[in-house]
């Protein structure tokens, strides 16, 4: 493989890391040092935290003079994924909240969800709905009845 | 020996109960058709099973997870052949011969000699698993904690090195997974640590939460992207599927060089069955007097990768059962599902839980039987789940994601943290950084600060027993080799380069 990722997905992952590292590092801070142990709890957050900047520094420098072309991506549907995590994150602040139960928000998630993978077509839209409700409820009574587990929601 | 055919009766009469048959069968069942399912993985499903088996006996929720551990690698092999599209990453070479094959015609051959291969491959390591485990057992109760840690650190690096992509990503990933790990009640000074003062953090980042989002978030976001990719596909056949007895006579010896390789690489911590099939592989093509047919739709290239990561099945058992080191991404979900259990992983795991240890080993032979029987006589009804529309499929797992998340504690906490993780999962991904290293860092972490831990209290904070106990200072002379190894491979590559292009 002698193409390279496009640097901005590089470099803005390997920002991500270093935000994470850096969230560490300022956590560890304030750690106090070993009493009964030579080492402590902070050494070795520190050390890892440290090695991850490192690389992902050493990540974007290489991103940043590499000239070889960038891979073409895909025809990818980023809108379809961004829909879904969004639709996704409704559906788990819902249950958070309990705004109902799960059963109807599972149907409510799944109808939404499947219907705008498909589109919304109109002569699919029964199998959606009936798909959707039928998972919502039948979640419900198999996890509450049969494996006896709580389900998240009201 | 005799202790071990002993244990391995005693495992046979688990998986021999009516409820342990039926999770074996149903674990190997479920893992053939997610395995048959292109985008969804074995990791995926032990992960999402998890939950559900809180509640059943230690045994029983083992003996089915090595079922779907046993199935899903075998179930690839449909997808691969049919539809050009690896089931499981393991299955990738497969596609190189099984779709050409099948699109000249013989999709049944191709089949049959997938699923004779796989069955070798599983016997073949399971072999290994039955006779290596106890000894390597007993050998690793000699280590102490420097020699745990340095055994970690040179799982770690070597996890990192062979990982797909750059090796400072899968350091990197491997460091993220450790990082991820440390929130928490720090067990050695009872102080909280990088819980930034939320009292949810003071648990932990648990495993099930992420774990569930790296693996099954993270590929629903990626399924998503290519969902209205055109599948190319060929329609299965009944003949040629049961193989003949001279097949199994003109590829033993593939079969058994695969099945050596795939168990050797499975021993490796982290190593996983693709690398395993990919040696093979190569190495059958090395070896045969036909070599340009591979990548054509070559019979032997077939049997050496389905036989190969088969066999990194058992393989990958073996430090798991033996000394509480995942030989693979799977094995290190095994390990949380031990952990769940109460049952810690670790040399003495022969000694403290016999019978959970001896009924893996019985579930891997009985889950490879059963995989044979399943696969030789419903292939083209497992076939059809292939075709199952991802868009009504996908929302669903996602469902069952949260569920499985949900259902550890009971709390909304897990289930945000859940999807925290398939998102960094998907962009870790998008930029080819390795998973594999992330989860094994993430398990075995916490593990190998507390040998360090231990280690260092009990020379009074020397570090000098790393380098003058034997095992320790070899395993960390490997850790160093292996980390130095591809570096200079790499310096000398652009040397040459740079040769080439002044020459």
């Amino acid at each position: 493989m002698n193409e390279r990722i496009d640097p901005r997905v590089e470099i803005g992952v390997a920002l991500m890391l270093i935000l994470i590292a850096s969230l560490a590092l300022f956590g560890a801070k304030d750690l106090p040092p070993g009493r009964f142990e030579p080492l402590g709890s902070a050494p070795v957050p520190r050390a890892v935290a440290g090695m991850i900047l490192l690389l992902s520094l050493w990540i974007i420098v290489r991103a940043l003079i590499d000239k070889r072309p960038i891979a073409t991506a895909a025809a990818d549907r980023y809108l379809d994924a961004g829909a879904v995590l969004l639709l996704t994150l409704l559906f788990v602040a819902a249950m958070h909240y309990r705004l109902a139960t799960f059963a109807i928000l599972t149907t409510l998630y799944l109808t939404a969800t499947i219907g705008f993978l498909v589109r919304f077509r109109r002569h699919q839209l029964p199998w959606v709905i009936g798909i959707a409700a039928a998972t919502g409820f039948g979640f419900q009574y198999v996890f509450t009845r049969v494996f006896v587990v709580d389900l998240p929601g009201l | 020996m005799e202790g071990v055919l002993t244990g391995l009766m005693g495992g046979l009469a688990i998986v021999f109960t009516p409820m342990g048959f039926f999770y074996v069968a149903l674990g190997t069942i479920l893992g053939i058709s997610v395995g048959a399912i292109p985008g969804l993985s074995g990791a995926m499903l032990i992960a999402l099973t998890l939950p559900l088996t809180y509640y059943m006996p230690a045994t029983d929720a083992i003996v089915l997870l090595i079922g779907m551990y046993v199935g899903s690698i075998t179930g690839g092999l449909i997808t691969a052949t049919l539809l050009r599209m690896p089931g499981t990453p393991s299955n990738v070479m497969t596609t190189f011969d099984g779709y050409p094959m099948a699109r000249a015609g013989k999709p049944g051959r191709a089949l049959g000699l997938g699923i004779a291969a796989s069955f070798a491959g599983g016997i073949i390591s399971w072999w290994f698993l039955l006779l290596l485990a106890k000894p390597l057992s007993i050998w690793a109760t000699r280590f102490g904690p420097f020699e745990y840690f340095t055994l970690i650190l040179m799982a770690m690096v070597l996890i990192a090195s062979v990982s797909q992509g750059s090796l400072v990503k899968g350091l990197i990933a491997g460091l993220l997974g450790m990082l991820v790990s440390m929130p928490g009640i720090d067990p050695s000074s009872g102080m909280p640590r990088l819980t930034f003062d939320q009292h949810q953090m003071t648990s932990g980042l648990k495993l099930l939460p992420v774990l569930i989002g790296v693996f099954a978030v993270s590929q629903i976001i990626s399924d998503v992207l290519d969902i209205g990719r055109k599948i190319e596909r060929v329609e299965s056949a009944k003949s040629g599927i049961m193989i003949k007895a001279r097949d199994w006579w003109r590829y033993g010896g593939n079969m058994l060089r695969s099945g050596l390789i795939g168990t050797l690489v499975g021993i490796l911590p982290g190593v996983g069955a693709s690398i395993g099939s990919v040696i093979a592989y190569t190495t059958a093509k090395n070896v045969s007097k036909t070599p340009e047919q591979f990548g054509k739709g070559s019979e032997e290239g077939i049997v050496a990768s389905e036989t190969a990561n088969n066999a990194t099945v058992g393989g990958a058992l073996i430090p798991l059962i033996a000394m509480g080191i995942p030989g693979s991404v799977i094995d290190a979900i095994l390990i949380g599902a031990l952990m769940i259990h109460s049952i810690q992983p670790g040399p003495t795991l022969f000694i403290t839980n016999p019978d959970v240890v001896y009924a893996m080993i019985a579930a891997c032979l009985i889950g490879n039987i059963i995989m044979l029987a399943v696969m030789t006589g419903s292939v083209n009804w497992v076939a059809k789940l292939a075709y199952i529309p991802r868009t009504y499929l996908l929302p669903i797992i996602i469902v069952c994601c949260v569920i499985g998340a949900f259902g550890l504690d009971n709390v909304m906490f897990d289930v945000w943290v859940m999807l925290v993780f398939g998102v960094i999962g998907f962009l870790l991904e998008r930029a080819r950084y390795p998973l594999g290293p992330f989860v094994i860092g993430f398990v075995l972490a916490p593990l190998m600060e507390s040998k360090l831990r231990t280690g260092l209290m009990m020379t009074a904070g020397s570090i000098t027993p790393i380098f003058t106990r034997p095992i320790a200072a070899t395993f960390l002379v490997i850790a160093i080799v292996l980390l130095v190894w591809p570096l200079i491979g790499e310096w000398r590559r652009r040397r040459a380069e740079a040769a080439g292009v002044a020459g």
